[in-house]
């Protein structure tokens, strides 16, 4: 599929002429398993990989954590009491439209070395600003007019590992389906009756207290709700007892390899999570959660902006993540493994009276992993479109950051394209389908009809880059109206080019 | 009959424990031995004649301070090396009220832990012990007081300002924080049972525009010796308020006297009371906490909307003891569905057992190291099973409370090993808290005290196995073991499968030779055995 442009039978009369091809052939192609293809030798089985989940709880500051530099003046305007100074950002190989909070150095080199992205206003239709609704909403998976139990990774795993946990562990899965670092069981793992992970702070303390013994007999089951909560205690207890062993010797066979930062919160719930993947844990989702981004008051420093409770809170993010990545590296476990960040919601675009940021709408989420076939999903948010005004036409309305990647979609990849999940129970687990944000495919493709530069047409939510792979898919009508650039293009739908336009092919 | 009738008969071992045990962190034996056989009304009629509010101020249980063992003096000049201990004393002052059994049984320390987790404020933010203090007295103060005037009281409380940012909230910049959470948490709550929004996005603006204006002065200020809440015309927004037809579309006229700050703090109160949504949030939030997390359309129907309707009638006029005794004397409270309907929070997991086998907290003015030893520890170990008191992680509260899956919350894998370690510690004490005073359960001295005539072994029989087994089992489950399970007890547990004669011979040897070390954990062993297993039972979360 070499320096060739693709073209469908069907779509080749919609196309304008003339077009100039750069030499390069133009062949009929049918509808090829463009995943497949796109995925570089396939590393291990499906069964092999793992996501880490991190959760910034209180709503992290986008807008501080990944900063416009070509709207630079308009960023300033909305927060001048806390903005970063646009000398103390941080800038990332080939990007000149953003730069990441100062404190985020790990963010930087995982970026530079090939093994981030950013995804751009990560949030949902119809934001709520509630703490806990809208982290439900996240960990449940759901639109923000649904109410649901279930988490939507206990519903892919219930579904992948059916019946759990009623007859768990078993030898095809001797290990925990899902593993916390904390105290309190995540809504993102709560299954039909009840968390399917197994919750731990210390594996060696952790099989120290729960010990081998069976769990107590207490008899018979009392009746209604205390039957349901005794059921429920029982099973935890089960679980813990089945499982304390293995993840024992997971942690005892285990090694971290790479430094972490001293008193780092989330570094050392990582270090536990590297160390149980290293041992051989077979796992497949973990959970980790760091606090304190609800920043309503002072959240940089009197008299220097760029530190502060909102600097330490980012740098201990960056370092962790960067460390766990190294360590997975050095481990030669860092092609099984996926790492993404979520918090519930993002802050307000305008700072307040209080050198603080109010609850706002989205912000970016992290996504890190040697899989990754993409780097930036969006782009950065554009001051004037990207911007939602609670008061449109107020000069002192709120300003909140727009929505540009619906999270379920990050999710749809996970499952899909990263766990082997086949699409269509994707769509149940996540109540409705979802399009691909290309995160891990060498291609990207069309979502819906649009214009070539317009961001919503793009899986990835920004056109295509000079190298990446195009398909049109079927039912959409690609308009091209300038001249473009790219490594090649299968068209399955239409592609509409206006008179003079140059397609670049450079595959 | 409604569920809400009033439940009029005596009430029976089980009833007077389930009424115990939901309006304390847990009973001993003998006070639901005492409860037994009173009506319902007259045993709130004691756990609300119980409450005490006048007690003595918090003691001063900073190790290294001139003062340790002294009354704190509140009116000293604050001192920012000296603030983390004296906060600590403060929390101290409250857990230590909550499993003291030397006062009889009263409902003033659940209640408060109630409206603690309502009107959210942590020591992790405000950390000024002063404010702490004057807010956990609030708290206690009104918990069985008027509902509006509570919220109006903790509207413009110092350490409620200093938390929420309405210390920050003025006219040129407007902070939301607490106008989002007095609708979302505090009166309406963000959505009624049917999941419909209870207000809007600009209700919450609005709402701060009225709060602008107040401010706390003398925070942390070193070496202050008061503080004080103001409220200032001139960061206060003079303009009119207009909120949403989800509030008739009331209006608050902006007012420009120096009283604005009450007058429109007022007219707000009313204005989130009238909400009908406001009653039943309440009515619901009490419902959960003292009878069953999980409410039914049946119960919302028949006991949240009726309660609510009389929490919020002229006759009532927000009355909160009225509503809490018609709650916990009615037909649903004593239903047989709602016992053991809920898993015990780290309160009445560790408090509670604490107070089931009276393991006391010394006198901090006259122990003061014995006290400290006995709070730091169980403050670790709440905290270690998620419920670190007055360090919630948001104003949310403790997370069981509101999340979805209820106080199934309290139970992770991992805070059931932390409960079995802590099961651990009650049944093998091995904290000093002074002398020889272990921190836990003395059982061995527990059972010795049940033996008539303990040093009369020719003349008096020794108690059974049966004898001890059902005595430690007393009151201490929701629900009575089956004879089969409790015989399996005796034999397979306590007896582990020797006969149970053998036991009359341990014991009268250990009554014999009380000091001789074999004699003693022949029988010691056997009795930790017994209760550490009945204490790992699933049956021993609920409550």
């Amino acid at each position: 599929m070499n320096r060739r442009i693709f073209v469908r039978n069907s779509a080749l009369a919609s196309l304008s002429l003339p077009l100039k091809l750069q030499g390069h052939p133009l062949v009929a192609h049918g509808m090829g398993s463009d995943l497949v293809a796109s995925m570089d030798a396939a590393p291990g089985s499906f069964g092999d990989r793992i996501v880490v989940i991190v959760n910034l709880t209180g709503g992290n500051d986008g807008l501080n954590m990944v900063v416009p530099v070509a709207e630079y003046g308009e960023y300033l305007n909305l927060r001048q009491n806390i903005a970063i100074p646009q000398n103390k950002l941080l800038m990332l190989d080939g990007v000149a439209d953003f730069g990441l909070h100062p404190a985020l150095s790990g963010i930087r080199d995982l970026y530079n070395d090939g093994l981030a992205c950013v995804v751009h206003g990560a949030g949902y239709p119809n934001p709520n600003q509630s703490h806990a609704r809208s982290s439900d909403i996240w960990m449940t998976g759901t639109a923000a007019d649904v109410y649901e139990n279930t988490g939507w990774a206990a519903r892919y795993l219930q579904h992948e590992y059916a019946g759990f946990p009623v007859g768990y562990p078993n030898p095809q899965m001797e290990d925990p389906i899902a593993l916390q670092i904390g105290f309190s069981p995540t809504p993102t793992f709560h299954g039909d009756e009840q968390s399917v992970a197994v919750n731990i702070t210390d594996a060696n303390q952790f099989y120290q207290l729960i010990g081998e013994g069976a769990p107590g007999n207490g008899g018979e089951l009392p009746c209604c709700d205390a039957g349901d909560l005794v059921t429920y205690v029982r099973n935890q207890q089960l679980l813990a007892v089945g499982y304390s062993a293995e993840i024992k010797q997971a942690a005892d066979a285990g090694a971290n390899l790479a430094l972490y930062p001293a008193s780092n919160k989330l570094g050392d719930q990582l270090k536990i999570v590297a160390r149980l993947i290293h041992g051989g844990l077979k796992t497949r989702m973990y959970f980790v959660q760091m606090g304190g981004f609800d920043t309503h008051a002072t959240q940089a420093d009197v008299n220097d902006n760029s530190i502060g409770v909102h600097a330490n809170l980012l740098k201990t993010l960056g370092d962790a993540l960067k460390s766990f990545q190294d360590d997975l590296k050095m481990q030669g476990t860092d092609h099984r493994v996926v790492t993404m960040t979520f918090s519930e919601f993002g802050r307000r675009a305008n700072s307040n009276g209080s050198r603080g940021t109010d609850h706002g709408h989205c912000a970016p989420m992290f996504v890190m992993g040697k899989a990754l076939k993409k780097f930036q999903l969006g782009t950065i948010n554009r001051m004037t479109e990207d911007l939602v005004w609670q008061t449109p036409g107020s000069p002192t309305s709120n300003k909140f950051v727009g929505m540009q990647i619906d999270f379920r979609r990050v999710y749809t990849d996970m499952l899909n394209d990263w766990m082997g999940n086949d699409p269509s129970d994707t769509s149940s687990i996540l109540f409705q389908p979802f399009s691909t944000t290309s995160l891990f495919r060498n291609t990207i493709e069309t979502v819906q009809t649009g214009p070539w530069t317009t961001r919503a047409t793009w899986s990835t939510g920004r056109p295509p880059l000079p190298a990446e792979q195009v398909i049109v898919r079927p039912g959409h009508t690609l308009s091209i109206a300038q001249n473009v650039t790219m490594a090649g293009m299968d068209v399955q739908g239409n592609v509409d080019v206006a008179p003079g336009v140059n397609l670049n092919i450079t595959g | 009959m409604s569920l809400l009738d009033a439940y009029v008969s005596p009430l029976t071992a089980e009833q007077a424990a389930h009424l115990l045990r939901r309006t304390t962190v847990g009973p001993t034996a003998a006070e639901v031995d005492a409860f037994m056989g009173l009506t319902p009304q007259q045993a709130l009629d004691l756990l609300i004649g119980n409450n005490n509010l006048v007690i003595d101020p918090p003691v001063n249980l900073d190790k290294d301070a001139p003062a340790f063992g002294q009354l704190l003096n509140v009116a000293e000049p604050f001192l920012g090396t000296e603030a983390f201990d004296r906060l600590q004393s403060v929390r101290f002052w409250w857990m230590k009220r909550m499993v003291d059994t030397s006062q009889p049984p009263s409902l003033l320390e659940k209640i408060s832990l109630f409206w603690q987790n309502h009107f959210v404020v942590t020591t992790l933010r405000v950390t000024d012990y002063r404010f702490y203090l004057e807010y956990l007295q609030l708290i206690r103060s009104n918990a069985l007081g008027n509902f509006s005037a509570f919220v109006k009281a903790i509207t413009i409380n110092a350490a409620m300002l200093e938390y929420l940012d309405g210390d920050a909230n003025t006219n040129t910049s407007p902070n939301e924080n607490y106008a989002r959470e007095l609708q979302e948490l505090f009166t309406v709550g963000e959505r009624d049972y049917d999941g419909n929004p209870n207000y809007t996005e600009n209700d919450i603006k609005e709402a701060a525009r009225v709060l602008t204006g107040w401010r706390h002065v003398g925070y942390r200020a070193e070496n202050s010796t008061s503080y004080l809440v103001e409220f200032r015309i001139s960061k206060h927004d003079i303009t009119t308020k207009q909120f949403s037809g989800s509030y008739n579309s009331t209006s608050i006229a902006g007012n420009n006297t120096t009283n604005a700050g009450n007058i429109e703090i007022d007219a707000l109160i009313n204005m989130l009371l009238a909400h009908p949504q406001t009653a039943r949030f309440i009515c619901r939030k009490l419902y959960k906490w003292f009878v069953n997390p999980n409410v039914t359309p049946a119960i919302e129907q028949q006991v949240i909307v009726p309660l609510a309707q009389f929490f919020s009638s002229a006759q009532n006029n927000w009355a909160i003891e009225p509503v809490v005794r018609k709650l916990l004397g009615s037909q649903i409270f004593f239903d047989i569905s709602n016992r053991g309907a809920i898993i015990k929070s780290p309160a009445e997991m560790i408090l509670g057992a604490y107070r089931y086998y009276q393991v006391p907290c010394p006198d901090g003015l006259i122990d003061a190291t014995g006290a400290q030893k006995y709070l730091v520890t169980v403050q670790t170990t709440m905290r270690n099973q998620l419920m670190a008191l007055t360090e919630q992680d948001s104003v949310f509260g403790y997370e069981p409370y509101y999340q979805a899956s209820q106080s199934k919350g309290w139970l992770s894998s991992a805070t059931l090993a932390n409960r079995y370690a802590f099961i651990e510690t009650v049944v093998k004490p091995t904290v000093t808290v002074s002398g020889t005073y272990k921190l836990g359960a003395d059982l061995l001295t527990r059972a010795k005290n049940w033996q008539p005539n303990f040093s009369d072994t020719a003349g008096t029989p020794a108690i059974t196995a049966e004898f001890v087994v059902t005595k430690f089992l007393e009151h201490l489950l929701v629900f009575e073991l089956s004879a089969s399970i409790k015989n399996s007890l005796i034999d397979d547990v306590f007896m582990a499968g020797i006969p149970r004669d053998s036991w009359l011979f341990e014991w009268n040897r250990y009554r014999q030779t009380p000091t001789n070390t074999d004699a003693v954990n022949a029988v010691k062993n056997r009795i930790i055995n017994l209760n550490r297993y009945v204490l790992r039972l699933a049956e021993y979360e609920i409550f």
